[in-house]
């Protein structure tokens, strides 16, 4: 029977967990990485297929996903099923739990949105008063910005925008729409900028742990991988105070295993690397893990439709490309009904509207479809929800998941700020609109349930204050100094970003410091 | 046929064999003298006849067969909708969604029928949308225009339809009585439609390539042990009685 204590043991295969892996093994250290998923083969788990071929026409299985908006027919199975790994919360309070076991998680599945935060969220307190600032600031994370930006081939414009960092870009010379440079144009007026939005170009389409991450620690030799076992405790030495075991269990078979490690990386996604450590019952003398939940509101917007393009005379010279509205609110001056802020993200469209931009139907409907073919353009929020910390997610002991671990009950909602925040979101993109000469065909002020974004953060937040943090300034638990959670739990504030190229860069750096405190021995 | 096939094909080779072997096994058993086998490691699964079964399978090409969607040659049987329901629906498809450019309306491609399997095996609430939304058109057409909403001229059914229309962004349809049905079963007739085998066909044979065609991701690794009871449940059509 094997008796081996692996070096580190990572939980996780996605962002975080495949950048522990690349950061540790290449300092030469052994990791152990389990996962609670297959890995996929697209060669052999998908086909090219017409939506007339499936068995739903498209529709996706009645009763299936109702939490995952963005499920498909053709993507159904790609995604967590909620009655295999349930969670619970108020019938009145629903959240949007999206998740991915397959080898990669939700990096195989991303919108390549890349920012950096801004010291307008590292040290938001500090600048409005509300919440906490982070332990760490732009200046610490920004050399990590630069390297993970060269990794996943961000492409960017510099703006010297303070609250929308510049960063270690591709270049991005791209040339407005006429659309477009009407859309900037109205905002320049209302002074709200309109900008170049950044993005990973990765590689060969993908920018992902599976092509940008793994294949760099599997090359070392030093990465060994378990696929289809799902952790369900971490224990902790009594002599040491030092965590020393995962169990786990064989997601086919349900046999139940155990490892012994010297270091455990937990890169489970935020929830669920918090759930893990509840149902361990470790690295919480804070009381405030699972605490802070936080996120980012999306679903409000508008769509409108550029009367020159209608009529297949949107050449790409009028429609094409996009942008982003970095936040404005609450920067050099106060918003009366929210803080913080929001960006909006601006699309103009080159494909079909969507028939429920229009109240018709049949042959007019038909019509209508045809005239605004190629000539939409979207705007849609992404606004930072406050950190709260009746926001939170606890052990429900009366659910199970499939293989018998208590699942996570998830209390949270928005409030008024975030409400004022999508309605003040929705009025200056339509007002953009409106002064660019563009027809306003659909508005919507109400935001998606939370977690709709796939953002969730927050629950195991860092700090300098062991009373009031769970993890310190490099992602170490401040209990347990052999413990460490790399992905999104860590986040003290979410921002507006997109919180991929933060969570990548705050895993490399904590990967980093543990590798150089191995080194020491202090670990 | 792709390597998916040929390893379905495997499978279902697999499976019959071990069906076989069953009945076989029952009769070999029997049959056999003891031996010292008991002794020995187990061996590996031996088939009863002389020639392993799976002889030949690793080698076979790829069968060379265009296989058929089932709507191609067969229809629905449609049973979850009562008479007068099922009535108001079709007329209600072929209002909605009529046959334009070439292209098969609703009733062409089956809709009706498909939205009674579908809304069938749906949750309780959009089965309920469904059968309360058809009845209050179908009262509606009574109450205003004597008689059923199935016979109605199309300026009558606009009458009725229209006032519920409305604009909506993506995730968020309109909540109110009788907009959530009129324009959820706008949206579910234009998807039917649209995605339907014979919208398909008529696509094709205007020259142009197949429609919605996207990455169908199979199970990946399924898990065996998974309890589908709910989900299945979820399923199974419930009549309307």
């Amino acid at each position: 029977m094997a008796d081996e204590t692996v070096d580190v043991l990572i939980i996780g295969s996605g962002h975080s967990g495949g950048m522990a892996a690349k950061i540790l093994t290449e300092k030469g250290i052994s990791c152990l990485m389990l996962n609670a998923g297959p890995v996929a083969d697209v060669h052999k788990d998908t086909e090219v297929k017409p939506v007339s071929s499936l068995p739903f026409r498209g529709f996706k299985q009645p009763g299936i996903l109702p939490h995952v908006f963005q499920s498909n027919e053709f993507n159904a199975n790609t995604w967590v099923d909620e009655k295999e790994v349930p969670y619970t919360y108020d019938a009145d309070k629903p959240y949007n739990w999206v998740r991915v076991r397959l080898f990669g998680g939700r990096s195989l599945f991303w919108s390549r949105q890349s920012f950096r935060l801004s010291d307008y969220e590292f040290k938001g307190k500090s600048h409005d008063g509300y919440g906490d600032d982070w332990p760490i600031s732009l200046a610490d994370v920004a050399p990590y910005y630069s390297r993970v930006e060269e990794i996943f081939r961000v492409t960017g414009r510099a703006y010297g925008l303070p609250q929308y960092p510049d960063g270690n870009f591709v270049p991005d010379n791209s040339p407005w729409s006429s659309s477009m440079q009407r859309y900037v144009a109205a905002g320049e007026k209302m002074g709200v900028r309109v900008c170049k939005a950044r993005s990973s170009l990765g590689v060969d389409g993908l920018a992902s742990s599976v092509n940008l991450l793994l294949p760099d620690a599997i090359a070392t030799g030093k990465l060994r991988a378990i696929p289809n076992v799902v952790v369900r405790e971490l224990s902790v030495d009594k002599n040491t105070g030092l965590v020393n075991e995962a169990h786990f269990i064989d997601r086919l078979s349900r046999r139940e295993m155990s490892v012994k490690a010297r270091v455990v990386v937990v890169a489970a996604g935020t929830l669920e690397s918090t759930r893990l450590l509840l149902n361990s019952k470790i690295g919480n003398s804070s009381g405030v893990m699972g605490h802070y939940l936080i996120d980012q509101i999306y679903g409000a917007g508008m769509i409108c439709s550029v009367p020159d393009a209608r009529d297949r005379k949107g050449t790409p010279d009028v429609m094409g490309g996009g942008g982003l509205i970095p936040r404005f609110r609450n920067i050099d001056s106060k918003a009366k009904e929210f803080a913080r802020g929001y960006a909006l993200n601006i699309y103009s469209n080159t494909g079909p509207a969507a028939p429920h931009y229009f109240a018709a139907y049949g042959e007019e409907l038909q019509n209508q479809l045809d005239s605004y073919y190629g000539s939409t353009l979207s705007a849609g929020i992404m606004g930072e929800v406050l950190a709260r910390h009746e926001n939170h997610v606890s052990i429900d002991k009366t659910q199970v998941d499939a293989w018998d671990i208590p699942a996570l009950r998830i209390e949270t909602k928005y409030t008024s700020n975030e409400f004022n925040m999508a309605r003040d979101a929705v009025n200056v993109a339509v007002a953009l609109a409106e002064d660019a000469g563009f027809e306003v065909l659909v508005k919507n002020y109400d935001p998606n349930p939370p977690g709709y974004s796939i953002h969730e953060l927050g629950t195991c937040r860092m700090g300098d204050d062991a009373k009031t943090s769970v993890l310190n300034k490099w992602n170490q638990s401040h209990d347990i100094k052999n413990l460490f959670v790399v992905d999104g739990a860590a986040f003290v504030s979410a921002g507006w970003q997109n919180p991929t190229m933060t969570i990548l860069a705050l895993a490399m750096r904590s990967a980093e410091y543990l590798a150089e405190q191995m080194r020491m021995g202090n670990v | 046929m792709r390597r998916r096939d040929f390893v379905k094909g495997i499978l279902a080779a697999s499976a019959s064999a071990k069906a076989l072997a069953a009945q076989q096994a029952t009769g070999a058993a029997q049959a056999s003298p003891p031996t010292a086998a008991h002794t020995m490691p187990a061996p590996g699964p031996v088939a009863p006849g002389p020639v392993p079964w799976m002889r030949g399978l690793m080698e076979v090409k790829p069968l060379q067969l265009s296989t058929l969607v089932p709507d191609t040659v067969a229809q629905t049987d449609a049973h979850f909708f009562n008479e007068q329901q099922t009535a108001t629906m079709r007329r209600l498809c072929e209002v909605l969604m009529p046959s334009l450019k070439g292209y098969p309306g609703a009733l062409d491609a089956g809709t009706p029928e498909f939205l009674d399997f579908l809304i069938g095996v749906s949750p309780r609430d959009r089965k309920q949308m469904y059968l309360s939304g058809l009845d209050w058109l179908d009262a509606e057409a009574q109450r205003r225009f004597f008689t059923a909403f199935a016979k109605m001229t199309n300026l009558q059914a606009d009458a009725l339809i229209r006032p519920w229309l409305r604009t909506w962004m993506t995730d968020h349809p309109p909540t109110e009585e009788h907009a959530e049905f009129v324009n959820a079963a706008h949206t579910d007739i234009r998807t039917a439609t649209i995605n339907s085998q014979a919208w398909n066909d008529a696509a094709r044979a205007r020259g142009r390539n197949s429609t919605g065609v996207d990455l169908y991701w199979y199970p990946v690794d399924p898990d065996v042990h998974r309890d589908l009871t709910t989900a299945v449940g979820a399923m199974r059509p419930v009549e309307n009685k």
